[in-house]
């Protein structure tokens, strides 16, 4: 099948069904057809046991779907790679790697030489703001700082398309607000296609340029698209975006 | 590479500051008994008290030897010799054996037990045989090791050999196997293959476990060199013990097992001082 090369990622009638035990059938994703624009910043917006992770997984090329297809860039995704960057919910950092060490394991692995790697590494973690934390392990630093180091370290292998899973899930409310600034502030830098998976609609209409909800229980169906047209940077308080805010609540009030 | 020991770090994140607060405060009586030290004090004063009043009433006839006769004794076992050998040569006899022993199972064990991880072919074919000697003390295994190997050194270190696989084995196995598999995760999605995963996740995340395996190890191997001393040596620190026993003196008794104590500890040093220099990541351990 043919998809036009416009976008950069292509969903077709994504469908997966997990099977467990051996017997038990777990219906987790249905029919779900997106795509994702050249450096848009798409947010999938769900509460929890809707499959958004399940579905970014997919994108990743961590789960293949039981029906239908990815494309990145017109080809078919068949498993994970280099040119996609995934941030973990759980920050996923090696504890017996530096912030350095961390960062610059991507470019490591494609064999680029260690003043190359060190200089790219160095390039993100200055990004992030973690000057100075090169040496830290990751038990030395907040959570706030080690999601950080994961953001850098999926930056660092230069991925055209970044995938965030609820990237600030485990971190208080005012980290929350201060990293979804941060987020802000590198996309603009250092512009990327972004799949962000949130449960959190204020962080959703802050952060996406488009925002698919998926319905309130499994399996997760498409559920509505909505475009945010606010100027960035975007004011949690804005007129505009509380109107959105109370547009989104309401209608996925109604799915549950 | 250097670790720091306390994050004392200075950056424009405000609100990711971690700072060391230490105060000096003046001495005062009721917090002096409350210092750990002091009670630490405490503690072992009334050991050797009770342990010395023992001895002073005879509750156990001449069964036991006051703590300063044990001492002395130790000084009289460092300054003669016993069956050709001085203290030092017990030691190094018991030592020499734990060594050869503990190596052999490391190095057989420790491998087997990641590649079993790694593995399920390797893993459906040894675990049967594994899951069937597991459970075997290793004393079990003395009466065999005399029948095969004689009562030498080879049976010795048989014994040892047979006490520490398991723990060494187990230990890397489940090392392996607990992994968390997002980290996997994390050197595919950043390019690496097969052989990255195992060699950028699989070995360091297991290492911690590793090590814990060949501590416990450690300690079996002393418990096993010591059985198979018990039963026929003619060195070694079991010999010792069993010298004091047949010649009915406690002191030498109690002398061979303060001494068997302090190297068995000091063994357990080694490991844990190696296992922190090739895993400096390592938290350090929550004081007691």
């Amino acid at each position: 099948m043919e998809t036009s090369q416009e976008y950069k990622i292509d969903c077709q009638h994504i469908s997966k069904t997990f099977v467990q035990k051996g017997t038990q059938r777990v219906h987790v994703l249905e029919d779900i057809s997106v795509n994702v624009k050249n450096n848009e910043f798409l947010v999938i917006l769900g509460p929890g046991q809707s499959g958004k992770s399940t579905l970014l997984r997919i994108i990743a090329g961590l789960e293949t779907p039981s029906e239908g297809n990815v494309y990145l860039d017109g080809k078919e995704v068949s498993g994970p790679g280099a040119d996609r960057g995934l941030v973990f919910q759980s920050y996923m950092l090696f504890p017996w790697k530096t912030v350095l060490g961390n960062v610059e394991l991507g470019p490591k692995l494609r064999g680029i030489s260690k003043n190359e790697r060190r200089e790219v590494a160095q390039h993100y973690i200055d990004l992030v703001g973690l000057k100075g934390f090169e040496n830290h392990y990751p038990h030395q630093l907040s959570g706030g700082m080690k999601q950080r180091v994961g953001i850098a370290r999926a930056y660092s292998n230069n991925p055209e398309l970044m995938l965030l899973d609820e990237p600030f899930g485990q971190l208080d409310a005012q980290t929350r607000y201060f990293m979804e600034k941060e987020t802000a502030r590198i996309w603009e830098t250092e512009k990327r296609t972004v799949l962000f998976v949130t449960n959190n609609i204020e962080e959703a209409i802050f952060l996406g340029d488009r925002i698919l909800s998926l319905q309130g229980k499994l399996p997760g169906r498409m559920h509505a698209m909505y475009e945010v047209h606010l100027p960035r940077p975007r004011e949690h308080t804005e007129m505009k975006f509380l109107e959105l805010r109370q547009k989104i609540t309401d209608a996925s009030e109604l799915t549950l | 590479m250097t670790t720091p020991a306390t994050t004392t770090a200075t950056s424009s994140i405000a609100n990711e500051i971690q700072k060391q607060v230490s105060e000096k405060r003046p001495f005062s009586l009721s917090r002096f008994l409350k210092d750990r030290r002091f009670l630490y004090c405490v503690s072992l004063t009334a050991f050797f008290g009770i342990w010395k009043y023992i001895d002073y009433t005879q509750v156990l006839g001449n069964g036991i030897a006051a703590p300063d006769a044990v001492v002395a004794q130790i000084w009289k076992l460092a300054n003669k010799t016993i069956a050709g050998k001085s203290l030092w040569g017990h030691i190094w006899a018991s030592t020499y054996r734990i060594i050869i022993g503990f190596s052999i199972a490391a190095v057989i064990a420790v491998p087997l037990g990641v590649i079993m991880a790694l593995n399920r072919y390797v893993n459906a074919i040894v675990k049967p045989v594994f899951d069937l000697i597991k459970p075997m003390p290793p004393f079990a295994w003395i009466s065999c090791a005399i029948l095969w190997f004689g009562i030498d050194e080879p049976s010795k270190i048989f014994i040892i050999v047979v006490g520490t696989f398991v723990p060494c084995l187990l230990n890397a196995y489940m090392g392996i196997r607990l992994i968390e598999p997002q980290l996997y995760d994390v050197i595919r999605m950043l390019g690496g293959n097969r052989k990255d995963e195992i060699l950028q996740v699989g070995f360091p995340a297991a290492f911690p476990a590793i090590f814990a395996g060949l501590q416990i190890s450690l300690s079996c191997a002393w418990t096993c060199v010591l059985s198979a001393e018990l039963v026929s040596a003619r060195s070694g620190l079991g010999f010792i013990i069993i010298q004091g026993m047949q010649l009915s003196r406690p002191a030498m008794v109690l002398a061979g097992m303060v001494v068997l104590a302090f190297v068995a500890w000091a063994t357990t040093l080694l490991i844990t001082g190696l296992e922190k220099k090739l895993c400096p990541w390592k938290r350090e351990a929550v004081q007691m």
